[in-house]
């Protein structure tokens, strides 16, 4: 007999809740430990309107934990959107029935942000992977995965929506085959080319001597809507960046980030490098405009050109 | 319609013009004095001649004229031509489209229509103009004038024809004219203004058109060109005029006959800020000369005129931009702040004789400062493509002709 205990701080874990609690597998929610926001706070609503056991993870030790857990007789875990390295202790405790979710086609982008870097850098494709907590994070042997297709105008908050679809699928494919003693743990393989990392204030800010037209599409898909967001620079102000999109240019000898056109149609255009991109939406603190709007609001024009950062020209 | 209404006293018979809302916004207090004039369509468009011949009576009179007077004259003609603009009905897409062409950049009816108050860019063209225009009509019968790249309200030039349709000095016999823009909005503003200053009978053609590819079938007495922005920059006031002068007879002028772009190193403070702290407004008597003197002058960078124009060499760049190659030039040594000082690029126009527009004079002529250009000093960032170069070095300068034309510094 399978009980589990569920590892998150997030209302999207709840489909794996509620699965395990559907088909009485479930013992516990170990939350995190960490200032309330108001997704934590909602999922510690409905578990408590559920009757659902849940237990604090303390940052200090896993001692007051385990004593817990053994007492509910947890014998299964799941990890997910849990922001804390699970430590030694609590992995021996599950002795490698400690799995952790990673919406990433692991070995690829390993890291805390897989999914933003995933629409950054244009995949089509990606997948919900159940693997081993081991020491090193997101190495352990992968136990199943389900595939996510990526649509070419999905942002962030879409692989948000449809990794959480894809978590039932996963936990009840995971839960048969281990019921059914079919489960068989795969090494990851050793070789990958991207990385998922944390990201820095400066991957956020478009810079269009470096950046090509695809890598300007693709941020502002990456971060729509969210703490992520895309954002360019003009005359020292920095505004969002939320939709953009690819437009064919002959143009030559035009630096990158020079705005080229601008059109109650055609909306507002600027030169990349390898061609152009069209500003669709755009955010500041008065609101969210379409390119042609917000460039009359703000006095953008055909022939001034964007920053690459906010360094000021003291001469 | 119109007629009856007349016959009904002063009614406005355009009393609800459908403006688009940018277009209303932006010409609000033009718009509310039309529409509380109660002027018929025949007495509104005697008060736009009216502001159009007087601006030019200013102009063009030999006695000097105080600054605050000609500001009140363009001013009039500048809420004149923009009632008259608005009468045009330009969509909002016609009003606000603007663009980097392959040769320079295209600008907005809505941009556009502040340079009619450009008092003395246009003082130095129209006075020009009127010499040239003269000094042909002693020989010929009539002058055939191209204007390219005219803009919404052509203002080198039509406020000149009203004033010789209203002092009766030249007539449609003596003086015809070609107007060509390739902005659709343009050619709509500028179709209602002529027909609003009765000028048509001037008027050969108005031509939607990319004046770099233009071929007039008629050949060209007098080509009048500005399309430029400082530091000759921007547009494509280069590309347009190489293309047109072969359209010239071999007498043609050329307006501006000369232009000369120079470039100094300059104190951004001292030159910028210093410098206009007690004048009253831009211009080139008002410079101070004290600043003036701390300049370092780097000499002429590029010269442009009918004889240059027809022997400039375009060479072709690996990555398929076009240039020409302008001054090579010694950079100065010796100058101890070198490092502080920023290349600064400005142009002087000669139209006509000794008619012109300087530096200050008008935007067109106004210095413009270029951040990329280091002498004996180190860019603070380096992921910008910086100039950097020493005293003494050897610079060649080329001019790009890209969508946004401007010059390009090579170290030999
Ligand atoms: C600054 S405005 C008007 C300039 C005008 N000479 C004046 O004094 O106000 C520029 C105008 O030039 C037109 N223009 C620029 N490049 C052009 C080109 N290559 N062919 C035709 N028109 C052009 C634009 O469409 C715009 O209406």
């Amino acid at each position: 007999m399978q009980k589990f205990a569920v590892f998150t701080g997030s209302c999207q874990s709840l489909p794996v809740v509620q699965y395990l609690l559907q088909t009485n597998q479930l013992a516990c929610v170990v939350l995190v430990d960490g200032q309330p926001n108001p997704d934590l706070m909602q999922l510690q609503q409905w578990l408590k309107q559920q009757n659902i056991t849940t237990l604090p993870y303390s940052k200090n030790g896993d001692d007051a934990l385990l004593s817990q857990l053994d007492r509910l007789a947890v014998n299964c875990g799941v990890v997910y959107l849990f922001r804390h390295k699970i430590r030694k202790p609590l992995m021996q405790y599950f002795n490698g029935e400690l799995m952790n979710i990673h919406p990433s086609p692991l070995p690829e982008y390993r890291g805390p942000q897989p999914l933003y870097w995933q629409l950054r850098n244009g995949e089509t494709l990606t997948k919900l992977t159940m693997h081993q907590v081991t020491q090193e994070l997101d190495c352990g042997d992968i136990a199943c995965d389900v595939e996510i297709d990526i649509h070419p105008f999905d942002t962030i908050q879409c692989l948000y929506q449809k990794t959480s679809q894809a978590l039932l699928h996963l936990i009840s494919q995971y839960c048969e085959l281990k019921q059914n003693n079919q489960l068989a743990l795969c090494k990851q393989t050793t070789e990958y080319t991207k990385l998922a990392p944390a990201l820095q204030p400066s991957d956020l800010v478009v810079n269009w001597s470096t950046c090509n037209t695809s890598d300007i599409v693709n941020m502002a898909k990456a971060g729509n809507l969210d703490r992520f967001c895309a954002q360019l620079i003009f005359r020292q102000s920095t505004f969002q960046l939320l939709q953009a999109s690819k437009v064919e240019c002959v143009l030559k000898g035009i630096t990158p980030g020079t705005i080229i056109e601008l059109g109650l149609k055609s909306g507002l255009i600027v030169k990349t490098h390898d061609g152009a991109v069209k500003l669709d939406i755009l955010g500041a603190t008065q609101g969210c405009f379409d390119g042609y709007r917000f460039a009359l609001l703000f006095g953008l024009e055909p022939g001034l050109v964007f920053d690459n950062d906010v360094a000021v020209n003291s001469r | 319609m119109e007629k009856q209404q007349a016959e009904h006293g002063p009614v406005l018979d355009y009393a609800e013009p459908r403006v688009d809302e940018l277009l209303k916004h932006s010409i609000r207090t033009q718009l509310e004095s039309l529409l509380k004039a109660k002027l018929t369509t025949g007495q509104r468009q005697q008060v736009l001649q009216k502001s159009f011949t007087d601006a030019m009576t200013l102009v063009l009179s030999d006695t000097k004229i105080e600054h605050s007077t000609l500001l009140k004259a363009f001013e009039a003609m500048y809420d004149q031509a923009v009632q008259s603009m608005a009468l045009a009905q330009l969509s909002e897409e016609l009003l606000t489209k603007q663009y980097v062409s392959a040769s320079g950049l295209i600008m907005s009816p809505h941009n556009c229509k502040h340079t009619i108050k450009d008092v003395y860019r246009i003082q130095g063209y129209a006075r020009g103009l009127d010499r040239a225009i003269h000094s042909k009509l002693k020989h010929n019968d009539s002058v055939t004038i191209l204007y390219p790249a005219c803009g919404p309200f052509a203002p080198l030039l039509l406020p000149l024809l009203s004033y010789y349709k209203e002092s009766k000095k030249f007539t449609n016999k003596q003086v015809k004219v070609i107007l060509v823009d390739v902005h659709p909005g343009a050619i709509l503003a500028l179709t209602q203004l002529v027909e609003d200053l009765q000028l048509s009978e001037y008027i050969l053609r108005i031509e939607e058109a990319d004046a770099t590819e233009y071929k007039p079938s008629e050949s060209i007495d007098i080509l009048v060109l500005e399309a430029m922005q400082h530091g000759f920059t921007k547009e494509g006031q280069l590309s347009i005029a190489k293309h047109l002068v072969q359209f010239l007879t071999i007498d043609g002028l050329m307006i501006p006959q000369n232009v000369s772009v120079r470039g100094m190193m300059v104190v951004g403070e001292t030159e910028f800020n210093q410098q206009w702290k007690q004048a009253q407004y831009s211009h080139s008597l008002n410079v101070n000369n004290e600043a003036q003197q701390d300049r370092v002058e780097l000499g002429e960078i590029l010269s442009i005129n009918k004889s240059t124009l027809l022997n400039m060499q375009e060479l072709e760049l690996q990555d398929g931009v076009k240039v020409i190659p302008a001054s090579k030039i010694k950079l100065p040594s010796g100058v101890k702040d070198m490092g502080k000082r920023i290349l600064a690029i400005y142009a002087h126009i000669d139209t006509f004789a000794d008619e012109g527009v300087e530096q200050y004079d008008s935007g067109v002529t106004h210095p413009r400062p270029d951040m990329t250009f280091y002498i004996d000093a180190k860019p603070k960032d380096i992921e910008h493509t910086h100039f950097v170069a020493h005293s003494g070095d050897m610079v060649q300068f080329y001019y790009q002709l890209s969508g946004l034309p401007g010059f390009v510094p090579v170290k030999l």
